[in-house]
């Protein structure tokens, strides 16, 4: 049976001008199952960013593939990347990452608006799912770390998507907040059903996973 | 995808001091085009109504190849079977007492009634009737005058108009469509009071056949359509028309540097809104959408503000282009332009189409970047610093292709004026890597001038490359169109100014102040008068050669060669011995713009048809770029059996002890014949008075520039504040002052003030001499010879030091405003 997501020798590696290479990602191999949570751990700079920016299609490998489904993502065209990322893909980042001229709701609502899907209650559902129902109408600069956060998860997940890349999700949260993110974010991926892959230097998210992975040097070890 | 379009558009709302900036800049930028194309369709639109309202129903119009004409030869007109109407016209200008000038229309209104019906309406059909129209025809100096311009006279019917030749009464007014001073006057009254007795300009004709009409005047004629008038008139300030459009482009072009200089900012700093947008499944055409939507409106919004300024800009500029049109071809006085809802609704196309073509670059960096590198925060300045040199190296080749281009297309105009855009641009690209260079020096000057915020000043400019270069290009090419234009005016005035001491060398000149002539008894009684050496007699004359407009003038060659120094292209005075033999000689415009030399031969029609005359020299001249052929009064009077003369130069004895009476004796005689008399340095002064006049509409027109690089500068400065609020934050919770990282914003304003101005000294002098070289000698085809002052540098630095300092004023206000901690925390 052909996994969810595969991985497959995936390379990145980076060169400035005048400059030797450096490997970002160094021959990476990584299956992931339908509604499977995998915690990924590593190090600042062992490659865990670039391992889900490759995932989600917004960069290109050196080398390697990555399979969804059977299909290689790079193969396909920018059109079909971008459709996948609308449709199947939600991303939650380390520094929130909502765009800032758009209210709660907005950055909520975008999401489901780009999926071809710009139906107001479920963005409602969503922010009350994280529990900032009340703050739909605020601006990011009007918000705390956490409250950011929580509506970027709900960005995330109120399209339903197959698949959820979260980049240290706790990273710039106290412990607390962070935990409640992840609760959040893992109840919501077994709501729906989709996969997730945490990224995280520390081993928060480990008691959420199905699975624990580690990264160095820009390979996964066991 | 509104969502997508609310996100960017929302930044315009959430920074208001930036739009701001922003749409002032672009304002003022489509300001300076549509007050030009607005000022310049009234003007040429007046001249082309003056045209059709003064012409009538005339189908043609005879004239003298130069000169008026006598009224004798009318009667065999009438009988000619191809004319249906024929009226004679005296066309001159009149002086009022404040020196305007006015049309005055001599006509016929018997004559007249099937050619333009509605001047002898208006002759018969005044308040008394009868005995008013009988007063019009007979009693001397009875006018009609257009009602818009009695009124700003504050006269009524009956009262007293005083011009330079005399009382002249009101006897009607009448609606002018054509928004020019006008006077209508019975055509006999007119001969006697411009002194022309027996004189016409023209005879308007309607014919049914004008080769037959024509085939049966034989020779000293010519036969004008209303089209060949136009085409005339156009032809004549085509180039002058061509400069002043291009003039109202700088502006637009500053403006499209600062809309790029915008966009840019706007790319730079929504890179990471981009790569979230992209990380959520936009496309890079909805991003690339969103984005040109948003500079489209800020254009558009911009462009309808600027179509408004640009409509009270076109208030003060129509006198401006029609009293330079006025004083160096054709008596022009347009109405001012009436406003229009098109006026905003051409700003905002212009503004639009300004912020598209801007925008393009920017645009293309925000389709081609990399979604991953964006959410990463790697920054492109790094890249910028690498890029530069790329940029350099294409900037070099334009700039040497422009220059090569001036060399390959040598005559063409639009090519020249594309060579000297080419330059411009070229040399903009130039600047990141002139900024690359210049930092080493940058921090040193600002570290001794404020120690430690000094060098960071320096850094921020030098580690912002994408920003300031941008920015400072923008600034350059204002300033070096400042440069350029003030030192091309310079030298053209400085090239005037010793042409006239070489050429106008009479001690007095009499000529009238209107385009009557000085009677011929004054010339035979001065030249009679003891003390008086020489007497110069100077007629010129529009003619037609190869179809197009040339002065003709005739003047005492004799009396040239003794006392005037006359600069030839080749050989010196000798050159008079032939023009007294009945060659001539002809100005370097005339040479140029003919490809005539010297020995050769140009053949002009005169009276007895065409005849050749030999050219004896070619000599620089700026009287008339359309070029001047001049001859011996004799060879004039044959060619054209014209005696009239515009002006006297009197030539005292250099040997005469009673110099000052005799001078005195000149003026009382003038004055007596109704002219004045003008020493030689008032003369002077006089023409570089018309000189620097003609020049004003380009005053505006660098000022406008100027702000536009001014906006430009201070929304560089402040994007910047804005995008590193959160690196001042950090300054101050290292123990900056607020003082201190004001000073750091004021020094990066006034560094790159200053390295703007740096680079204008080369750019803008290599600009004026493309102008100079190029430019000017394409247009008007003549010489002027380049001569460097410090006026134009001096106004560039204070310019580029104060508008630097005022663009940070903003920056620093919000430094003030801004709590520190507040700077610290991530949005």
């Amino acid at each position: 049976m052909t996994s969810f997501v595969r991985v497959v020798d995936l390379w990145k590696k980076y060169s400035a001008d005048g400059e030797a290479e450096t490997c970002a990602l160094c021959g990476a191999n990584l299956t992931i199952e339908t509604g499977e949570i995998v915690a990924l751990f590593g190090k600042s700079g062992s490659g865990k960013t670039t391992l889900l920016n490759l995932m989600a299609g917004i960069d290109r490998p050196t080398q390697g593939r990555v399979e969804v489904e059977g299909r290689d993502l790079h193969a396909l065209s920018e059109r079909e990347r971008t459709r996948w990322r609308r449709r199947e893909l939600g991303f939650v980042f380390q520094f929130f990452n909502l765009l800032p001229t758009l209210t709660a709701f907005e950055n909520v609502f975008l999401s489901l608006e780009l999926a071809g899907r710009p139906e107001r209650r479920p963005v409602f559902e969503a922010l009350e799912a994280v529990g900032l129902e009340s703050l739909a109408g605020r601006y990011p600069h009007e918000l705390s770390g956490g409250e950011q956060q929580r509506v970027a998860v709900a960005r995330a997940v109120v399209k339903r998507p197959r698949l959820i890349l979260a980049d240290e999700p706790t990273g710039n949260l106290d412990s607390q907040t962070g935990e409640r993110i992840l609760d959040l974010l893992a109840s919501q991926c077994r709501l729906s059903g989709a996969a997730m892959v945490v990224a995280s230097h520390a081993s928060s998210p480990e008691r959420f996973a199905d699975r624990v992975l580690r990264i160095q040097d820009g390979a996964i070890v066991r | 995808m509104k969502t997508v379009g609310r996100a960017f558009l929302r930044y315009l709302l959430r920074r208001p001091g930036l739009t701001a900036l922003q749409t002032l800049g672009i304002a003022f930028g489509v300001a300076a085009a549509v007050g030009i194309a607005l000022s310049a369709r009234a003007a040429f639109g007046s001249f082309s109504a003056a045209v059709e309202f003064l012409r009538g129903r005339a189908t043609h119009s005879l004239i003298r190849p130069a000169g008026a004409m006598g009224e004798e030869g009318l009667a065999d007109l009438v009988g000619d079977p191809a004319v249906e109407a024929l009226s004679p016209v005296l066309e001159r200008m009149v002086a009022l007492e404040d020196g305007s000038p006015v049309r005055v229309v001599g006509f016929d209104p018997l004559l007249d009634r099937e050619l333009r019906p509605a001047f002898p309406r208006l002759a018969a059909g005044q308040e008394g009737g009868l005995e008013s129209s009988l007063a019009f025809l007979l009693e001397p100096g009875m006018i009609l005058a257009d009602a818009a311009f009695v009124e700003k006279l504050g006269k009524r019917p009956g009262d007293s108009i005083s011009t330079v030749r005399g009382e002249l009464r009101l006897a009607g007014v009448f609606p002018n469509p054509t928004g020019e001073p006008l006077f209508l006057m019975d055509i006999g009254q007119a001969q006697s009071f411009f002194g022309l007795p027996g004189k016409v300009d023209r005879v308007d004709l309607i014919l049914n056949d004008g080769p037959g009409f024509l085939s049966r005047r034989g020779t000293g004629f010519r036969l004008e359509t209303r089209e060949d008038r136009r085409a005339t008139l156009g032809q004549m300030v085509r180039a002058f028309r061509l400069n002043l459009e291009v003039l109202s482009l700088l502006a637009l072009f500053v403006g499209i540097f600062l809309i790029y200089n915008t966009a840019m900012f706007s790319v730079i700093s929504r890179k990471r809104d981009a790569g979230i947008l992209r990380s959520l499944g936009a496309t890079r055409f909805e991003l690339t959408a969103a984005f040109l939507v948003e500079t489209l409106l800020l254009g558009m919004a911009g462009g309808a503000l600027g179509g408004v300024l640009g409509f009270g800009l076109s208030r003060f500029l129509t006198g401006e282009v029609g009293g330079a049109i006025s004083k160096l071809y054709f008596f022009l006085r347009p109405a001012a332009p009436s406003w229009s809802v098109w006026i905003p609704a051409l700003g905002a196309a212009l503004g639009g189409t300004a912020g598209v073509l801007g925008s393009l670059w920017p645009l293309r960096e925000m389709s081609r970047f990399d979604p991953a590198a964006a959410l990463s925060g790697r920054t492109a300045d790094r890249q910028a610093a690498r890029g530069v040199r790329r940029l350099a190296a294409a900037g070099s080749l334009l700039v040497v292709g422009s220059l090569l281009s001036f060399g390959l297309f040598s005559g063409s105009l639009p090519a020249g004026i594309a060579g000297a855009f080419g330059f411009l641009i070229g040399s903009s690209l130039l600047v990141g890597l002139a900024e690359v260079m210049a930092y080493p020096f940058l921090k040193r000057l600002l570290g001794r001038l404020a120690g430690l915020p000094g060098k960071v000043a320096a850094g921020n400019i030098h580690w912002n490359l994408s920003r300031t270069a941008v920015a400072v290009a923008a600034f350059m090419v204002a300033l070096s169109m400042s440069v350029g234009l003030g030192t091309m005016i310079g030298s053209f005035r400085h090239s005037v100014a010793r042409w006239l001491d070489a050429q106008i060398s009479g001690d007095l000149y009499i000529s009238s102040m209107d385009s009557a002539a000085v009677p011929a008894w004054l010339y035979e009684d001065l030249l009679r008068l003891p003390g008086v050496a020489d007497v110069d007699p100077y007629r010129s004359v529009p003619v037609s050669y190869r179809g197009t407009t040339v002065f003709a003038s005739g003047v005492d060659a004799a009396v040239l060669q003794r006392r005037a120094s006359f600069r030839f292209r080749r050989g010196g005075a000798k050159n008079w011995d032939r023009v007294r033999e009945g060659e001539a000689i002809v100005s370097e415009s005339f040479a140029r713009r003919f490809e005539v030399q010297e020995g050769e031969f140009v053949v002009l029609d005169g009276v007895r048809g065409p005849e050749k005359l030999r050219v004896a020299g070619v000599f620089f001249d700026y009287t008339s770029e359309h070029g001047v052929v001049m001859m011996d009064r004799s060879r004039y009077l044959g060619l054209w059996s014209d005696p009239e003369i515009d002006s006297l130069g009197i030539f005292i004895d250099p040997n005469e002890p009673r110099r000052a009476e005799v001078e005195a004796e000149v003026v009382r005689r003038a004055r007596a014949a109704g002219l004045p008399a003008l020493a030689r340095d008032d003369l002077h002064a006089n023409a570089l008075r018309v000189f620097d006049a003609t020049f004003s509409v380009t005053r505006p027109m660098r000022s406008i520039a100027l702000v536009v690089a001014f906006f430009g500068v201070a929304g560089a400065l402040l994007t910047l504040f804005l995008e590193r609020r959160k690196e001042f934050g950090i300054f101050r919770a290292l123990g900056f002052g607020t003082l201190q990282v004001s000073a750091m914003t004021v020094l990066e304003g006034l560094a790159m003030g200053l390295l703007s101005f740096g680079l204008s000294i080369g750019v803008g002098t290599g600009m004026a001499a493309i102008l100079l070289r190029v430019i000017n000698l394409r247009s008007f085809h003549w010489t002027v010879f380049f001569h460097l002052s410090a006026g134009p540098y001096v106004v560039a630095l204070a310019t580029a030091l104060l508008a630097a300092a005022g663009a940070s004023l903003y920056p620093v206000l919000k430094a003030w405003r801004t709590y520190p901690q507040l700077q610290i925390r991530e949005e």
